[in-house]
């Protein structure tokens, strides 16, 4: 997986704060966009690639943890370095279980900041990489026939050739050879790979 | 045998039947307003004096008659026949007399009185003494009784509606009695013409017969005439006497109703004048020209000026020396316009010199053609009203201020997010800019721009901070006279509720002997409310003993206010006692430390002192001295 470099989004009303923390990300070399408004950055055109997102908890259009619960929606997957004037328990508790990466209470020290930046980017940077695989791995599902993601179904069961026929209403053989396609397609080295494969694959992504 | 007619008679005998009409149509009036034995008096005498005329007129009638023969008559039948008329007019004048006399009295009536002369002309012919036979016609006899009966009928009807004498004018009586003259002579004639004289040889009976001279009509007449005219002067008399006693008891009546009158309208005049002066309103009354020519015995009391004063110029002496222009004005464009006066003034009361708030409304009287010819005033007392309304606009107030003071913990958080603000990205510069510091080969540009920020960031901090301040501290606070106790006294009705909500026994020890204090009112309250609700707040956790709050005043030295605010709350750590003063320090996890800095800036503003400390057994005192206002040191 190719590691473009990774991008830090902050989103605040306080231009004097956006612009501080801006140049605090950019010390270290993180490529750094900033936005006014919740609303500003939801409309923003970003590229793949690892990333994070500071967010400001009070802002004027969009609650931050309401803007969490919109890019939820939206399945847009980015790590949320929260931060806040006026930290309060249940709120950042709020955060943290709707995947907050980090909450931090302004003022903040730079290297918290940084610190936290630098976990979120590791994260989704995993992730990202997740995110590839599961594409390719939707890819190559999708480019096995019907027949063969029935057989795929049984075999990851642990149905013999014999019986997966029996069920389908075909000979052995012809099972045998559709076995050999679905290998092929999912690029599976062994039959535990393929199981594991189609493990992976969510339900929603295993309609024929 | 052919008799004639000497005319003049003729003549005569019908100008005797008028004269007896018309006294008889005098006598029905006199006979009906007399009562008693008068009215008995009045019909006997009206009888005889009718039945004499009617009597005269039938004997000159005979009279007018001139047979070739000479003629006597029997002077006892004559008399039976006098009293036949006399008798007849006595029931027509009975009849007429009456209250009320409807168709069937009147054709009695008129049957009886035309018989009566009927029998008085038969009973006359029956006296005549002459050598000569009379026959007689029956129809023309039948006629002659018929239109003695009808000239009865009209006679007693004219009679009846005539009788009045107020109403009836002198033609139309003698036109009436010519009526009736003109009938009884009819009678007469119409009975000559039923009879027919035949001579006879033998000669007539002329034992107490008589002879009717010339000489004897004379008598006749002229005793008939004196008669018929006395009984006329009395009944005119008789009349005018009654007409006058009339007049006489109608003015009685007249006077008497007008007393009446006079004592009823003296009666509601006083029922007025006792309303108007009891009313518990001061009322007056002025000309179009707007000069006072009344006023209450209430409102000249309340004033305390007398009546002469109120009605000249003196009248707006009482009025407040502010108030007095603006009244004067409404009260000539009201009188300008003839609009309803309105107009709140201060008016001395003169018991006691104070200046109570009235009031004062005026409404026109208009006459007929639009001109206003009064005004009706009144002057109502409104000062409690004034008072309560002003109490309200300063409790009003009072609460907003209140209130501002009591949400400071809402404020706290925007004004912590304000200040926060700068304070994160100096923070974020410094780090920022140690970054790039530490960074191979440094970069000094962006260190200086961070470092730049940084200087820009405080400020703006500190600008923030000045705001608030300036935003807690009145522009011009007010310098007045301040009662502690009164204050702390509005702030304990005030804060119960906050108190008992929070299971609070809020309580105040007052000393009796404080000295006033000069100050801003509102601040002072913001000041006590600030450190009652902190000592609340400081109990919040306490479970295991009483939550009291004690808010004290004390006179301290000869010129020094004392109050403090003793809770038995947490306590503050001894190491706290001096900072909790300072801005944005706080003990309390939610608080923003702004409260006790604003308390300590206001207590010093005023030259006193705020401090804190620890109780012996648990809690805090907070506790500010301000001096006494010297004039009120006694």
């Amino acid at each position: 997986m190719t590691d473009p470099n990774p991008i830090v989004f902050v989103v605040d009303d306080d231009a004097s704060v956006r612009d501080a923390v801006k140049r605090l990300i950019a010390s270290v070399g993180l490529r750094v966009e900033t936005f006014g408004s919740a609303h500003e950055f939801l409309n923003h055109k970003r590229s793949d690639g690892p990333g994070c997102l500071v967010l400001d908890v009070r802002l004027p259009d969009l609650d931050g943890l309401e803007f969490q619960r919109a890019l939820a929606e939206a399945n847009i997957c980015i790590p949320i370095i929260f931060i806040t004037g006026h930290g309060d328990i249940p709120m950042s508790v709020r955060a943290m279980k709707a995947g907050a990466v980090e909450f931090l209470t302004k003022p903040f020290r730079g290297r918290e900041l940084l610190c936290a930046i630098q976990e979120a980017i590791a994260r989704d940077r995993v992730a990202c990489s997740e995110r590839a695989q599961m594409n390719e791995l939707r890819a190559r599902y999708g480019s096995l026939t019907v027949r063969e993601k029935e057989v795929l179904g049984l075999v990851a069961s642990g149905f013999l050739n014999k019986q997966i026929g029996a069920e389908l209403g075909t000979s052995e053989l012809t099972i045998k050879t559709h076995r050999g396609h679905v290998m092929q397609k999912m690029g599976a080295q062994s039959l535990a790979d393929l199981v594991k494969m189609f493990e992976k694959l969510k339900p929603g992504d295993r309609k024929p | 045998m052919t008799g004639s007619y000497d005319y003049r008679l003729v003549t005569l005998s019908v100008v005797m039947a008028v004269c007896a009409a018309y006294a008889a149509l005098d006598l029905a009036g006199r006979t009906t307003a007399s009562r008693g034995r008068v009215r008995l008096v009045w019909l006997a005498g009206g009888a005889a004096a009718m039945g004499l005329g009617i009597w005269s007129m039938h004997y000159i009638g005979m009279l007018a008659f001139l047979l070739p023969v000479p003629v006597f008559y029997d002077w006892p039948t004559v008399v039976v026949s006098l009293f036949a008329a006399i008798f007849a007019s006595g029931v027509a004048l009975f009849v007429v007399s009456r209250r009320r006399m409807d168709w069937s009295d009147a054709l009695a009536g008129s049957v009886i009185m035309g018989g009566g002369i009927a029998t008085m002309h038969y009973i006359g012919m029956a006296a005549m003494r002459l050598p000569a036979m009379h026959h007689y016609d029956l129809p023309l006899v039948i006629l002659s009784v018929l239109v003695a009966i009808v000239m009865s009928l009209v006679a007693l009807w004219l009679s009846f509606h005539l009788r009045d004498h107020a109403k009836t004018s002198w033609p139309q009586k003698g036109a009436s009695a010519f009526v009736m003259g003109a009938g009884v002579a009819a009678m007469h004639y119409t009975g000559m013409a039923a009879a027919t004289f035949t001579p006879s040889t033998m000669p007539p009976d002329l034992s107490h017969a008589v002879h009717i001279s010339p000489l004897g009509i004379a008598g006749i007449t002229s005793v008939t005439l004196l008669v018929l005219g006395l009984v006329s002067i009395s009944a005119f008399v008789d009349r005018r006497f009654a007409a006058q006693t009339r007049a006489l008891t109608e003015s009685e009546l007249l006077k008497r109703q007008l007393e009446n009158v006079v004592e009823e309208l003296k009666k509601s005049e006083d029922r007025l004048r006792v309303l108007i002066e009891t009313i518990p309103a001061l009322a007056w009354t002025s000309l179009a020209d707007g000069s006072n020519d009344f006023s209450n015995q209430r409102l000249l009391e309340y004033m305390g000026i007398s009546l002469e004063q109120m009605q000249g110029a003196g009248w707006t002496t009482p009025f407040h020396p502010e108030d007095i222009g603006e009244h004067l004005d409404k009260w000539r464009s009201a009188l300008a316009t003839g609009e309803p006066f309105e107009n709140e003034a201060r008016v001395r009361r003169a018991a006691d010199g104070e200046y109570r708030w009235f009031l004062i409304r005026g409404l026109p009287l208009r006459d007929e053609r639009g001109n206003i010819v009064k005004w009706y005033g009144t002057m109502t007392d409104i000062e409690d009203r004034k008072r309560a309304e002003e109490a309200l606009r300063k409790a009003n107030a009072d609460l907003a201020h209140i209130t501002r003071v009591m949400t400071m913990g809402e404020l706290a958080a925007s004004i912590a997010h304000e200040i926060n603000q700068p304070l994160a990205a100096v923070v974020t510069n410094a780090d920022a800019c140690m970054e790039w510091l530490s960074s191979e080969p440094p970069n000094l540009e962006e260190a200086r721009a961070a470092v730049d920020c940084i200087a820009q960031d405080g400020t703006r901090a500190s600008e923030v901070l000045r705001h608030i301040r300036a935003m807690f501290t009145k522009a011009n606070p007010e310098r007045t006279t301040v009662h502690v106790n009164e204050l702390i006294r509005e702030i304990d009705g005030l804060m119960q509720a906050e108190a008992s909500r929070n299971q609070v026994a809020l309580q105040t020890e007052l000393a009796a002997d404080l000295p006033a204090t000069i100050g801003d009112r509102v601040q002072l309250q913001q000041v006590i409310v600030n450190l009652v609700l902190n000592g609340i707040e400081a109990m919040s956790a306490v479970t295991d003993r009483p939550r009291r709050l004690v808010i004290r005043s004390e006179r301290q030295d000869s010129d020094q206010v004392l109050v403090a605010v003793r809770d038995s709350g947490v306590g503050i750590d001894a190491k706290d006692v001096r900072r909790i003063f300072d801005a944005f320090f706080t003990t309390k996890a939610q608080g923003m430390g702004m409260g006790l800095s604003i308390c300590h800036s206001i207590i010093e503003a005023h030259g006193g002192r705020l401090w804190a400390s620890t109780n012996s057994d648990h809690g805090a005192t907070l506790q500010f001295t301000l001096p006494a206002n010297r004039e009120t040191v006694s």
